[in-house]
C-alpha cells in the first residue's frame, strides 16, 4: 500500500473518531495514569457505562504531561471540545458520569479545562492557558494524550509516517543527515553529542547489515521521557528509526527497552507488529526499495546496560558489561557489526525535523541546544509532570511555572539533575538555563531530562549516600575502579551519615573519586564521582555538620536509612511511595 | 611479511606487529607496563585499568593528537608514529590508587611490607598481620602476579582504606581444583579462557559491582557445569584463587618442559619437581605449537604416577615361581643366553606405546638384527585400519595439516571420534572455529561433546559410516560438485574410481544407512561447498573389518573435494598411543623396515599373536613397558597369552599381570625420567626431557636392549647416549627436510614428506556380523558431554567431595519399547556383559535395535578421580558399543 492510500484510511477513520456521535472518553494510561489508577478507573467506567447503558469510546492514550494530575480523563462528546477531569479514581469516576454525561453539567466534578477548536465547553478554562501546558513546545510528545498509542492509524491521521514517506520518496540519505545535522540536533542520552555526526559514523561503515539501537534502558530514578514516548506514542520513535536507517543505510533496528517495563514493552511491540502489517516496516517500503526491520530486546537487570557498548552485549545475550573502545560502535557494534546508537528522544524528534526542516527545529531553543527539552519534574513541587519545553527555560520558570511552586511551607534547597551520576545544584543555581553547555558549565548535567527537586527537608548528606548506594549497586563489576571505587565511597559515605566518620574522610572520597574519574573504563565509573562531588560544593555544610557536630539538619540521618537495594520494578526491598495496580 | 609498526614508547624507538595493542608491542619489546586482567594470547578485556598508559599519535599537520583520558594499552591498538608514555607521575600515582582499591580486598598484609623477604613462615609478625592473610600460606606465594605487581609500584605500607575481606567459604569439593574466592581479583581470565579460548562456558562471573565474583554457571558443582577439568583456569589466574590442589603448597626446585604421554597431539608441559624429586604440577606451555598453552585433564591432573613410589625397583628373576630381586648382570645374563635359544620366528617383541623414538628404533633393530626376527609391534597398534590406504592414497601414512591449522577451516567432518575426550586439544581449534561461524559433520552413533556444536549430527545405522560417505561421494559427482581440476589433474585414478561409485546408489545407501537421501544431498553440499574442509576419524565404533572401507572412502571424499594439505583443509588420521606416528616412521611394526621400507618377509603381529603363541610358533615373548596398554584391547591379548609362553621377559615400570607371569623383569622408566623424542599426529618431533631425576635401578628400554644386545654378540648397539641414537634413526625418516635436533630440542620439528594423490575404487561392503548375540540383541551407544542442563542433577556429598548423581535417560526406538511393552518415562534396566545400567525410558526415532544414552563428563571425573591404580588415565571409560538387553526393572 502506498503512503497516500495509507493517508486517506487514517483520515477517514480520524474523521470518524471526532465526529463520533456516542462521546469519546480519552485515559490517561502511561506510567503516571498507571501508577495513580488509571485502569482501574478504566474498569469502574466500562461497569458504569453497562449498567447506565451509555453507549461510549474509550481511548487508551499516554500522558498529555500533567502527571500530577493524573488519572487524567477527558470526554468528547459530538460537536464539542473536549473536556479534561483531574485526578480522577473510582470513587469519583460515577459523579462524572453522572453530571457530565448523564445531565449534562458539572457540579463538582473537578475539571481542569477544554481543549479543542468547537469553542469552550461551559465556562472551562481553555487547557492551552495552564502554565503546565502553555510553556510546552511538544515534538517527540506531540500527540501524546491525544491519540491512542495502539492505533498506528490515529498516528497517521496526525501526520505520522509522512516523514518517513517524504524522506523516502523525495531525500537522498545524505540529504536525511544533512538535515539532522543543520537542525543542530544533539543526542538526548545525556552525552550531547551532535545526532547526525553520529549518524554519519554509520554511512561509511561496510554493510550489507548493519544496526540502529534505540535505547530505552532509562534507568535514571527520576527520568520517565523515554518510557513516556513509548507508552505514549511509540510510532514516532519508530518513525525515527527507519528514518535513522534510511540515512545510514542500516538494515535492522533494536529498540532496547528495560526488562519488567511492561508498558512501553508491550505498546512498542504492538506497534512494530501494526507497522509490519501495513507494510511500514519490512520490504520495500512505500514502494521506495528500502528494507528495514525492528526488533524489542529487553536487558536484564543493570543499569549499566544503559551504557551503548554493555547494551550491545545485553542484546547478544551476555552479561551486560561495557566493552573497550575503539573498535567503536560504528565498526564493531552488536554482533560485531556495524552500530548506532541512539536514546529514544533523539529518534523521535527525526520525523518533525525531516517533515518541517532544519530551520523550523533550530529556530527552537537556544545557542548550541536546539529544539526541546523534555523534563521529567519531580520532587517537592507543586505539579510535578512530564514537560516538553523549548531550551533555554530557566531552572526558575522550570520549578515556578512548570511545577507550580514548591510544595506549602517548603523552600528550594537543591535540584538533582541528570540522573544520579549527574550531580547536585544548590537553590542559588535557579537562573541557570536549561541548555546542555551552561548546564555542564555549572557542574550539573542536564543529561536524561530529570529534574528532582529537593527542599529544605532534604538533608544533602543522605541524598548523596542514596545516590552512591545506588551507583555502587549498579556498578557492573568490570573495572576495578568502579567496582572497588564505589563501595569505598559508599562506605564513607555511610560513616559521615552515621555521624561516625573518620578523620580524612573528605579528602579520601576526593582521592577514591579521582582514581575512577581518570582509572575508570565507562561513564559509570569516570562520573561515578559526581554526586558527592557537586554535594560537597553546594552543600559543605551539610557534610561539615554532620562530621564536625554530629547534626542533621533536616534529621533525616536519624531515621532508619532507605537503601535502594534493588531498583528493579519488581524489587521487594525497595521503599516506593506508589504501589503498581 | 607485512610491514612494522614504528612507535615510541617511553623514548624508546621500537617496532612492532600491526595490529598489537601497546601493551604487547612493549612486552616484545622487552618492556614491561603492569597488567592483571591481561594475558597474551587471550581478547584484551580492559578491566583492571593497571596498564593505563598516556599516548598521543601523528597528525597530517605534525603536530600530535593525544588519545583522550588515560587509554588502557592492553585495548589501545599501535599506530604508526604513536608516542607513549607508560610512567609518567600521573600515571604512577593512577596506577598506586586502582592498586590500593585492589588490594583493599585482598589480604596485604605482607603484600606491601618491606620484610617480605626477610620473613620467614615460622616468623612472629610485628605488625600483627594474621596467619591467614600471610602471603607464606598462600599456595601461589613466590609465583603470584599480584604480589610482583605490587611489589614493582612500590605501594606504601598502610592504606587509608578499609580492608575488606570477603570472608567466603574455601571451595574444595570439587575434582582437582582449590577455590579461595577470598584471593580473587576478579581479572575474569579464567571465566575468559574457559569461554573464549575453550568455548566451554563453565565458569562465569556471577552477582555485580563489589560482590562480582567467579562461580560454575550452571548448577553448584563443576562436575555439571560443562567443565572439562582442562585447567586452563589455573594456569591463568594470576593469584591463589584457583590452584591445583594436588602439592597446592608446594615450591618447584626445578621446570623442565616435556612431552605429555597420554596422546599423539604432544603437548609440551612444565613439570614443576620439588625439591624431593616429587612431580607437582603440569603447567602446558604457552608457546609451544602443538598445543599452545592448551592441555586437558590427563595432561593437567594425570600425570601424578609419575610420583608412584611403588615401582619395580631392581631387576627381578623368577626363581621356584617366585620373582625375586636380582642384579642388573645377572638379569641381563640370563636373558642374553635365553634369548640365543629363541632366535628367529620362536620370538615376538611388543614395543610400548608410550616408547620414545629410540626405544621403537632399538627395539626393532634389536628383533631384526639380533633375534633375527620380524615380530616386531608396539602395544597400540591396534587400529591399523586407519591408517591403510594412507601411503597408497596420499604418499605417507600420517595426517596431511597441522592442529592449529584446524583454526582455518569451514567445515569439519568428524567420524566416529570422540575427540575432546580422547585427543582432547584437537578439539580446541575445532571448537574456536565453530564458535567464529565454521559448521561441522559429526558421524557418530554417539552423542559427544562435539555434536553439540554441530548442526549436522549424523547418526546412521551401527556400521554403514562407509555406506554413508560413499553416498556423499556418489552425490557430489551426479551434483558434478566435485574439485574437478584437483581430481583429474593432480590425482591419479580418477576414471577408476568414479566408475566404482555407481554401486552406491543413493535410494541403496538411504536404505542401508537410515539416512534420508535429501540429507544425504544437503551433505554432499554442505561439504562440497566448503571453501576448506577438514576430515577427522578415528572410526571408534566401526568394526575392524570395516574401517579399511571407512578410511578409505574418507580419504576419497577428501580428494574429491580437493582438501589435502591447504589452510583449513586436511586428513587427519585420529590414533591413539603418544608415539604411535613415531614407531610406525621407525618401522616398528611387523611388515616395514625403518622410513616405510616394505619387508618382505613381514613378522607377526599383535593382531597375529594370540593365534601363533597358541600355537606354539612364537615361544619367547618380550614386551616392553606396557602398563600403557594394559587397559586396552591390546592388553586383553596380551594378558591371555603370557602364561603361554616358555620366556617372558617384561620391561615395567609398576607391577601387573604381565609381570606376574615374566620370568624376568627388568625395572623400565617413566615417561618424566627419560630422555628421547616422541613424534605427535601432525609428525612433530617433540623432545621428551627426564624432569624427575632416576629415583631406583630403573633404566630406559633401549638402554636395556643395547646391554642384551652386547651379551649376546652384537657391537651395533654401542650408544652412549638418545642423541646418538636417534642421530641414527633420524636418517631413516623419509622426508624432504633436513631433521635438526636443536630445533627439535627448542620447540619440536614438522618433518615434511612427499605426496601423491591417487583415488582407490570403492565398493559397497556390507558388515558380515554383527556384536549382538541372542542374550544381548541390541547395541548400546553411549554419548558423554560436558553439560546439560535440560537433565535434573544432584549434587551431593560423599566424603566431603561433590558426587553428582542424574536419573538417566535412555533413549529407545518407540517401535522397539513397544515390543517389549516400555512407555515413556518407565524406569528401564539395561544389562550387558559386566555392564548394567538404570533409567528412564524416552522414546523416540532412534535407529531400532539400538538404545542409547549419555552421561556427564563429570561423573567420569568422579570415577576417574576414585581409581587407585598407578595411572587411572589408563582405564578411562572408553565409548565403545556393547550389545545389552533391555529389562523393566
Amino acid at each position: 500500500m502506498n503512503f497516500e492510500e495509507l493517508k486517506n484510511q487514517a483520515d477517514e477513520k480520524w474523521n470518524q473518531l471526532n465526529d463520533s456521535p456516542t462521546p469519546v472518553i480519552r485515559v490517561g494510561t502511561a506510567m503516571c495514569g498507571h501508577a495513580s489508577g488509571a485502569f482501574r478507573v478504566i474498569q469502574s467506567l466500562r461497569n458504569l457505562l453497562s449498567e447506565k447503558k451509555i453507549d461510549a469510546i474509550i481511548e487508551e492514550v499516554g500522558c498529555i504531561g500533567l502527571c500530577y494530575a493524573e488519572p487524567l480523563i477527558d470526554i468528547k462528546k459530538q460537536g464539542q471540545s473536549r473536556l479534561f477531569f483531574n485526578n480522577v479514581s473510582v470513587n469519583n469516576i460515577e459523579q462524572i458520569v453522572e453530571e457530565y454525561l448523564v445531565n449534562n453539567e458539572i457540579k463538582n466534578a473537578s475539571t481542569l479545562g477544554y481543549l479543542g477548536e468547537e469553542g469552550a465547553v461551559f465556562n472551562e478554562p481553555d487547557l492551552n492557558t495552564l502554565p503546565g501546558i502553555a510553556l510546552q513546545e511538544r515534538i517527540a510528545l506531540r500527540n501524546a494524550g491525544h491519540t491512542a498509542p495502539g492505533d498506528i492509524f490515529q498516528y497517521i491521521a496526525n501526520g505520522g509516517y509522512s516523514g518517513l514517506n517524504k524522506a523516502l520518496s523525495t531525500m537522498e540519505p545524505s540529504d536525511v543527515i544533512e538535515e539532522v545535522k543543520n537542525s543542530g540536533l544533539r543526542g538526548r542520552g545525556g552525552a550531547a553529542f551532535p545526532t547526525g555526526i553520529k549518524w554519519s559514523f554509520l554511512v561509511g561503515s561496510p554493510g550489507p547489515t548493519k544496526y540502529i539501537l534505540c535505547n530505552c534502558e532509562e534507568g535514571d530514578p527520576g527520568a520517565f521521557n523515554d518510557k513516556g514516548i513509548l507508552e505514549s506514542d511509540p510510532h514516532t520513535l519508530l518513525e525515527g528509526l527507519l528514518i535513522a536507517g534510511y540515512a545510514t543505510g542500516a538494515s535492522n533496528g533494536i529498540v532496547f527497552i528495560r526488562h519488567g517495563h511492561d508498558g512501553p514493552i508491550n505498546r512498542t511491540e504492538e506497534a512494530i507488529k501494526q507497522a509490519k502489517e501495513l507494510g511500514i516496516l519490512g520490504k520495500d517500503i512505500f514502494g521506495s526499495g528500502f528494507d528495514f526491520d525492528i526488533e524489542v530486546s529487553l536487558t536484564g537487570e543493570s543499569y549499566v546496560a544503559g551504557e551503548e557498548t554493555a547494551l550491545m552485549e545485553a542484546v547478544e545475550g551476555k552479561r551486560s558489561m561495557p566493552r573497550y573502545r575503539p573498535p567503536f560502535p560504528a565498526a564493531f557494534g552488536v554482533w560485531g557489526k556495524p552500530s548506532n546508537i541512539n536514546n529514544v528522544k533523539s529518534l523521535s524528534y527525526a520525523p518533525e525535523i525531516v517533515s518541517k526542516g532544519a530551520d523550523w527545529f533550530s529556530s527552537i531553543g537556544v545557542n548550541k541546544s536546539t529544539g526541546t527539552a523534555i523534563v521529567c519534574l519531580s520532587g517537592d513541587v507543586n505539579q510535578p509532570g512530564l514537560y516538553e519545553v523549548p531550551m533555554g527555560l530557566t531552572l526558575k520558570q522550570v520549578i515556578n511555572d512548570l511545577g507550580g511552586g514548591m510544595k506549602k511551607n517548603q523552600t528550594l534547597k537543591l535540584l538533582q539533575t541528570g540522573g544520579p551520576l549527574g550531580g547536585v545544584l544548590g537553590p542559588d543555581s535557579t537562573d541557570i538555563h536549561i541548555d546542555f553547555d551552561e548546564m555542564r558549565a555549572a557542574g550539573a548535567i542536564f543529561g536524561s531530562g530529570g529534574i528532582i527537586v529537593g527542599s529544605n527537608k532534604v538533608c544533602a548528606v543522605d541524598l548523596t549516600r542514596i545516590l552512591v548506594a545506588f551507583c555502587q549497586f549498579e556498578s557492573c563489576g568490570k573495572c576495578f575502579p568502579c567496582r572497588l571505587g564505589m563501595e569505598h565511597l559508599l562506605e564513607i559515605v555511610e560513616r559521615i551519615s552515621n555521624f561516625e566518620s573518620q578523620p580524612g574522610d573528605m579528602d579520601l572520597m576526593k582521592s577514591v573519586g579521582g582514581t575512577m574519574e581518570s582509572g575508570s573504563l565507562c561513564g559509570h565509573g569516570q562520573l561515578g564521582f559526581g554526586p558527592i562531588r557537586s554535594a560537597i560544593t553546594h552543600f559543605e555544610e551539610d557534610f561539615r555538620l554532620h562530621i564536625e557536630e554530629g547534626i542533621c539538619p533536616t534529621g533525616s540521618c536519624n531515621n532508619p536509612k532507605i537503601v535502594p537495594k534493588n531498583t528493579r520494578p519488581y524489587a521487594q526491598d525497595f521503599v516506593a511511595g506508589v504501589k503498581n495496580d | 611479511m607485512t610491514e612494522k609498526i614504528n612507535l615510541t614508547i617511553d623514548g624508546k624507538e621500537i617496532q612492532a606487529e600491526p595490529g598489537s595493542m601497546i601493551i604487547q608491542a612493549a612486552m616484545d619489546n622487552g618492556m614491561y607496563i603492569p597488567y592483571l586482567c591481561y594475558y597474551p594470547g587471550m581478547k584484551p578485556y580492559g578491566a583492571c585499568r593497571m596498564c593505563v598508559v598516556k599516548a598521543e599519535t601523528p597528525t597530517p599537520d605534525g603536530s600530535y593528537r593525544s588519545l583522550p583520558g588515560n587509554p588502557a594499552s592492553c585495548t589501545t591498538p599501535i599506530s604508526e608514529g604513536m608516542r607513549v608514555e607508560t610512567n609518567t607521575d600521573e600515571l604512577i600515582s593512577l596506577r598506586k590508587g586502582i592498586m590500593e582499591l585492589l588490594i583493599s580486598e585482598h589480604p596485604h598484609g605482607c603484600l606491601n611490607c618491606h620484610r617480605i623477604d626477610l620473613c620467614g613462615p615460622t616468623d612472629v609478625c610485628l605488625r600483627h598481620v594474621t596467619v591467614n592473610d600471610r602471603c607464606v600460606t598462600c599456595p601461589k606465594n613466590e609465583r603470584c602476579e599480584l604480589k610482583d605487581t605490587v611489589r614493582y609500584m612500590e605501594m606504601e605500607l598502610t592504606t587509608p582504606l578499609t580492608y575488606n575481606n570477603r570472608h567466603l567459604p574455601l571451595e574444595v569439593k570439587d575434582p582437582y581444583w582449590d577455590m579461595d574466592m577470598n584471593l580473587c581479583i576478579v581479572c575474569s581470565r579464567c571465566v575468559r579462557a574457559c569461554d573464549e579460548v575453550r568455548v566451554d562456558q563453565a565458569i562465569t562471573l556471577k552477582d555485580r559491582s563489589g560482590r562480582s565474583i567467579i562461580g560454575t554457571s550452571n548448577g553448584i558443582s563443576l562436575l555439571e557445569s560443562g567443565c572439562e577439568f582442562c585447567g586452563a583456569c589455573i594456569d591463568v589466574c594470576p593469584t591463589g584463587a584457583i590452584v591445583e590442589r594436588d602439592y597446592k603448597w608446594d615450591k618447584a626446585e626445578t621446570k623442565t618442559t616435556t612431552t605429555c604421554p597420554h596422546c599423539p597431539v604432544g603437548c609440551q608441559t612444565s613439570l614443576d619437581i620439588n625439591k624431593r624429586n616429587k612431580l607437582i604440577r603440569s603447567i602446558p606451555v604457552r608457546e609451544a605449537e602443538a598445543n599452545q598453552g592448551m592441555t586437558c585433564f590427563k595432561g593437567k591432573f594425570g600425570l601424578d604416577y609419575a610420583n608412584n613410589r611403588n615401582r619395580i625397583k631392581t631387576p627381578l628373576i623368577k626363581k621356584n615361581g617366585q620373582l625375586t630381586e636380582s642384579s642388573w648382570p645377572e638379569a641381563l645374563d640370563l636373558v642374553a643366553s635365553k634369548f640365543s635359544q629363541y632366535k628367529g620366528n620362536l620370538y615376538s617383541l611388543i614395543s610400548s606405546d608410550r616408547g620414545t623414538n629410540e626405544d621403537h628404533f632399538i627395539a626393532q633393530k634389536f628383533a631384526r638384527q639380533v633375534m633375527d626376527s620380524n615380530n616386531i609391534d608396539f602395544s597400540s597398534n591396534t587400529n591399523t585400519e586407519i591408517f591403510d590406504n594412507l601411503s597408497d592414497m596420499i604418499g605417507h601414512p600420517s595426517a596431511t595439516n597441522t592442529i592449529w591449522n584446524l583454526l582455518k577451516s569451514e567445515l569439519f567432518v568428524i567420524i566416529s571420534s570422540n575427540i575432546t575426550e580422547q585427543h582432547n586439544v584437537l578439539g580446541v581449534p575445532i571448537k574456536q572455529a565453530i564458535s567464529k561461524g565454521a559448521k561441522a559433520i559429526i558421524i557418530d552413533p554417539r552423542e559427544t561433546d562435539l555434536s553439540r556444536f554441530s548442526d549436522n549430527w549424523i547418526k546412521p545405522n551401527i556400521n554403514t559410516e562407509h555406506i554413508l560417505i560413499g553416498g556423499i561421494i556418489r552425490s557430489i559427482i551426479d551434483q558434478s560438485l566435485e574439485d574437478h581440476d584437483f581430481s583429474t589433474k593432480s590425482c591419479e585414478n580418477f576414471d577408476e574410481f568414479r566408475n566404482s561409485i555407481w554401486d552406491f546408489d543413493l535410494s541403496r545407501v538411504s536404505k542401508e544407512t537410515g539416512i534420508a537421501q535429501d540429507e544425504i544431498q544437503n551433505l554432499a553440499k554442505l561439504i562440497a561447498e566448503s571453501k576448506s574442509t577438514s576430515f577427522l576419524y578415528s572410526l571408534d565404533t566401526i568394526s575392524s573389518e570395516l574401517k579399511s572401507s571407512a578410511s578409505t572412502s574418507i580419504i576419497n571424499l577428501a580428494l574429491l573435494t580437493g582438501n589435502t594439505d591447504q589452510p583449513g583443509a586436511g586428513i587427519y588420521p585420529l590414533f591413539s598411543g603418544p608415539n604411535e606416528q613415531g614407531a610406525r616412521d621407525i618401522g616398528c611394526t611387523p611388515n616395514f623396515n625403518p622410513g616405510y621400507n616394505h619387508n618382505p618377509t613381514s613378522g607377526i603381529g599383535l593382531k597375529q599373536l594370540n593365534e601363533y603363541v597358541n600355537q606354539g610358533d612364537i615361544k619367547a615373548l618380550h614386551i616392553l613397558g606396557n602398563q600403557a596398554s594394559i587397559g586396552s584391547e591390546s592388553g586383553k591379548t596380551i594378558k591371555s597369552i603370557v602364561d603361554k609362553v616358555e620366556f617372558l621377559v617384561v620391561h615395567e615400570s609398576f607391577e601387573n599381570e604381565y609381570t606376574d607371569s615374566a620370568d624376568v623383569v627388568f625395572p623400565s622408566s617413566l615417561f618424566a625420567e627419560k630422555d628421547g623424542t616422541f613424534t605427535n599426529l601432525e609428525r612433530r618431533i617433540h623432545k621428551v626431557n627426564p624432569a624427575l631425576g632416576s629415583k631406583f635401578d630403573e633404566d630406559e628400554d633401549w638402554r636395556i636392549l643395547c646391554q642384551i644386545a652386547l651379551r649376546m654378540g652384537s657391537n651395533a648397539f654401542n650408544y652412549n647416549t638418545s642423541h646418538e641414537v636417534f642421530t641414527e634413526l633420524s636418517t631413516f625418516i623419509q622426508t624432504t627436510d633436513e631433521i635438526s635436533f636443536d630445533k627439535i630440542s627448542e620447540s619440536g620439528q614438522i618433518y615434511g614428506v612427499e605426496r601423491n594423490y591417487k583415488f582407490k575404487p570403492l565398493s559397497m561392503t556390507l558388515s558380515k556380523g554383527s556384536i549382538t548375540t541372542d542374550t544381548f540383541p541390541m547395541i548400546l551407544t553411549r554419548g558423554r558431554i560436558l553439560e546439560e542442563s535440560t537433565v535434573d542433577a544432584k549434587i551431593e556429598l560423599v566424603n566431603d567431595k561433590n558426587s553428582i548423581t542424574r536419573n538417566e535417560i535412555i533413549e529407545l526406538n518407540s517401535q522397539d519399547a513397544a515390543d517389549i511393552n516400555i512407555l515413556e518415562g518407565d524406569p528401564v534396566k539395561i544389562i550387558g556383559e559386566n555392564f548394567e545400567l538404570s533409567g528412564v525410558a524416552h522414546l523416540n526415532g532412534i535407529n531400532s535395535g539400538t538404545v542409547s544414552t549419555t552421561q556427564l563428563f563429570g561423573s567420569l571425573i568422579e570415577k576417574v578421580q576414585e581409581h587407585k591404580t598407578e595411572d587411572p588415565m589408563l582405564y578411562f571409560d572408553e565409548l565403545t558399543l556393547i550389545p545389552v538387553r533391555i529389562e523393566k526393572p
